[in-house]
């Protein structure tokens, strides 16, 4: 395809000083990719400094990836480039997983409308499971195929289970206030969740020091579902949402993130 | 001394299988060959070499650090082929080696890619750099591992069994890769193919149960079965099988009257490790 055609000087001219089209610019750079040929009859056109730069960043811009809306994003948040890469490489951050969070969260929510018995304690049973669900993805053997090579590197194991687990809650979060807020429009119950979710979150992560993610994980999310039911027998306003609640849910994070920090070097 | 690598007396034990038992050996700047059959050891010392896994005893010097104190110092200088890698699905070779490079915690995103950019035309990958890795040929997803490995031109280099699975050729161009690589690091090459440690490496060290049973250069590897192979036409030795000549070619020892050939790397390597039996028919 590269070798149909190749510019004249009149192009090399008009390229080299910025006067084609978009369109026409960038077929003349997919054909110089190609073409030394032409690469060559552009030089005496362009001061050799900016022909470098602008070489580095063709080259730069066709084979590096693509970052990702999500990748994007971050970097609006201010999240630097590379910390923003590692993020999205998580799985439990890709679009499908997300959507799929979100449809959950949805169904709890209208499940939890006005003519179920238990109001919205069924949206307030799965909004602070569905992080530890994200961390166990983010977190698990299969999450990080290269896993061996990810271990070897100095970056720290911790530092990037733990930025990946915020980067999960962070994402939990925002759905479950977004779509709590739009279908329950609660603004008050929204808030009694969110110490829970961090509890359970730290915990599964701590956990993870001994067990399996997905035992971890699921250990959790038993035990939380055990609780929940437990009071929810006797009361309809689970005691878990009030200030007892909140407040060992507090001390479950205190200690889980104490854990966490002791163990780090086992973490790795 | 100039040794890099330091293994000595090291154990690490499974629940109850013992993988390595009172492993000692040095190696240098080069290509070293660490040879076995399965389950002597290999992918274990590589791991532990790789700061990875603990010993559970013994002491290791990797670059004159100390892997328990000094770990991240040593994972600067490294460079790591697991055995039988595995890569995200979804990545290009470019998106999984960049990945790699930020966590080996190259920042800058101009200087990373273009490190990135010359470890991939390194293993001659650059015409394939945007293709899915899971579109890539197994010798291809190799050669993706071992351009990983060598991000940052790292000092030591640790591949666990990079030329298993691949045919010919391809081992030949492997060869001449990871020879060019020994130029001026360490490198820590494990397999259990004797013609690989003959065609590039400078040293070997074979092991046998999770313990060193022979440790110095191909030659003298070559060496430990010399005035020890024979040709005859009958079945004889410890180990014996039919040439294409149709003559038996025998390892062990020899009668008197036996027609002695030379000795290949292969010969040294079998005699050492069936090396009790051969005793025992003495
Ligand atoms: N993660 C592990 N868990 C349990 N046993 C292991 C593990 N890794 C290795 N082993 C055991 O240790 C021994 C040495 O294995 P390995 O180091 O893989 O040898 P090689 O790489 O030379 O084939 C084998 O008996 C193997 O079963
Ligand atoms: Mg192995
Ligand atoms: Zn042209």
């Amino acid at each position: 395809m590269s070798t149909a055609w190749h510019m004249d000087d009149e192009l090399a001219a008009d390229y080299a000083r910025g006067r084609t089209g978009p369109t026409l610019a960038a077929s003349v750079e997919a054909h110089l990719l190609a073409c030394a040929a032409c690469r060559g009859k552009l030089a005496p056109e362009v001061p050799r400094a900016r022909l470098d730069r602008v070489w580095d960043e063709i080259t730069a811009a066709v084979d590096a990836p693509r970052p990702t809306s999500f990748e994007r994003l971050l970097r609006v948040l201010g999240v630097p480039e590379h910390t923003a890469r590692l993020l999205a490489v998580t799985s439990s951050l890709k679009p499908a997983w997300i959507a799929a969070g979100a449809v959950a969260l949805l169904f709890a929510a209208l499940a939890s409308g006005e003519t179920s018995r238990f109001g919205t304690l069924v949206f307030l049973a799965v909004a602070p499971i569905l992080p530890v669900a994200g961390v166990v993805l983010a977190y698990g053997r299969g999450a990080d195929p290269a896993h061996e090579i990810a271990f070897a590197a100095p970056y720290s194991v911790v530092r990037l289970t733990l930025l990946r687990a915020a980067a999960v809650l962070g994402v939990c979060v925002a759905l479950a206030l977004v779509i709590g807020l739009a279908v329950l429009g609660d603004g008050g119950l929204m808030a009694v969740w969110l110490l829970p979710a961090l509890a359970l979150t730290t915990l599964t992560l701590a956990l993870a020091g001994w067990l399996d993610p997905l035992m971890s994980g699921g250990a959790v999310a038993a035990l939380w579902f055990a609780g929940f039911a437990a009071v929810a027998v006797y009361e309809v306003r689970p005691v878990l949402f009030g200030s007892v609640g909140q407040l060992a849910s507090l001390a479950v994070f205190a200690v889980s993130a104490f854990v966490i920090f002791i163990r780090r070097r086992e973490f790795s | 001394m100039n040794d890099t690598v330091v293994v000595d007396d090291v154990s690490k034990s499974f629940g109850r299988s013992r993988a390595l038992s009172g492993l000692s050996f040095t190696a240098r700047k080069g290509v070293t060959g660490l040879l076995g059959p399965n389950g002597a050891g290999k992918t274990t010392l590589m791991r532990l070499l790789a700061t990875v896994l603990a010993a559970d005893s013994g002491r290791v010097r990797l670059l004159g650090w100390n892997p328990v104190y000094d770990r991240l110092e040593i994972r600067r200088r490294l460079g790591y082929l697991p055995q039988e890698p595995a890569y995200q699905r979804g990545f290009t070779v470019f998106e999984f080696v960049d990945y790699v490079a930020i966590l080996k915690e190259m920042v800058d995103r101009r200087a990373r890619h273009d490190e990135v950019r010359r470890v991939i035309g390194e293993v001659g990958l650059a015409d394939v750099s945007g293709k899915k890795i899971r579109t890539l040929s197994g010798g291809m997803r190799r050669r993706v591992g071992i351009a990983q490995a060598l991000l940052g031109d790292p000092e030591l280099v640790l591949l666990d069994e990079p030329t298993a699975g691949l045919d010919p050729e391809q081992r030949l161009r492997f060869r001449a890769l990871i020879s060019r690589i020994g130029e001026n690091r360490t490198v820590l090459l494990s397999t259990h193919q004797t013609e690989d440690v003959a065609a590039l490496c400078e040293r070997a060290v074979v092991l046998k149960d999770g313990r060193c049973v022979f440790a110095g250069t191909p030659e003298e590897l070559r060496g430990v079965a010399r005035g020890r192979v024979w040709q005859s036409p009958r079945r004889a030795g410890v180990l014996s099988w039919r040439t294409g000549e149709g003559d038996f070619r025998n390892i062990g020892s020899p009668p008197a009257d036996a027609t002695l050939v030379p000795p290949t790397v292969e010969d040294g390597y079998l005699l050492l490790l069936d090396g009790d039996k051969v005793e025992a028919a003495v």
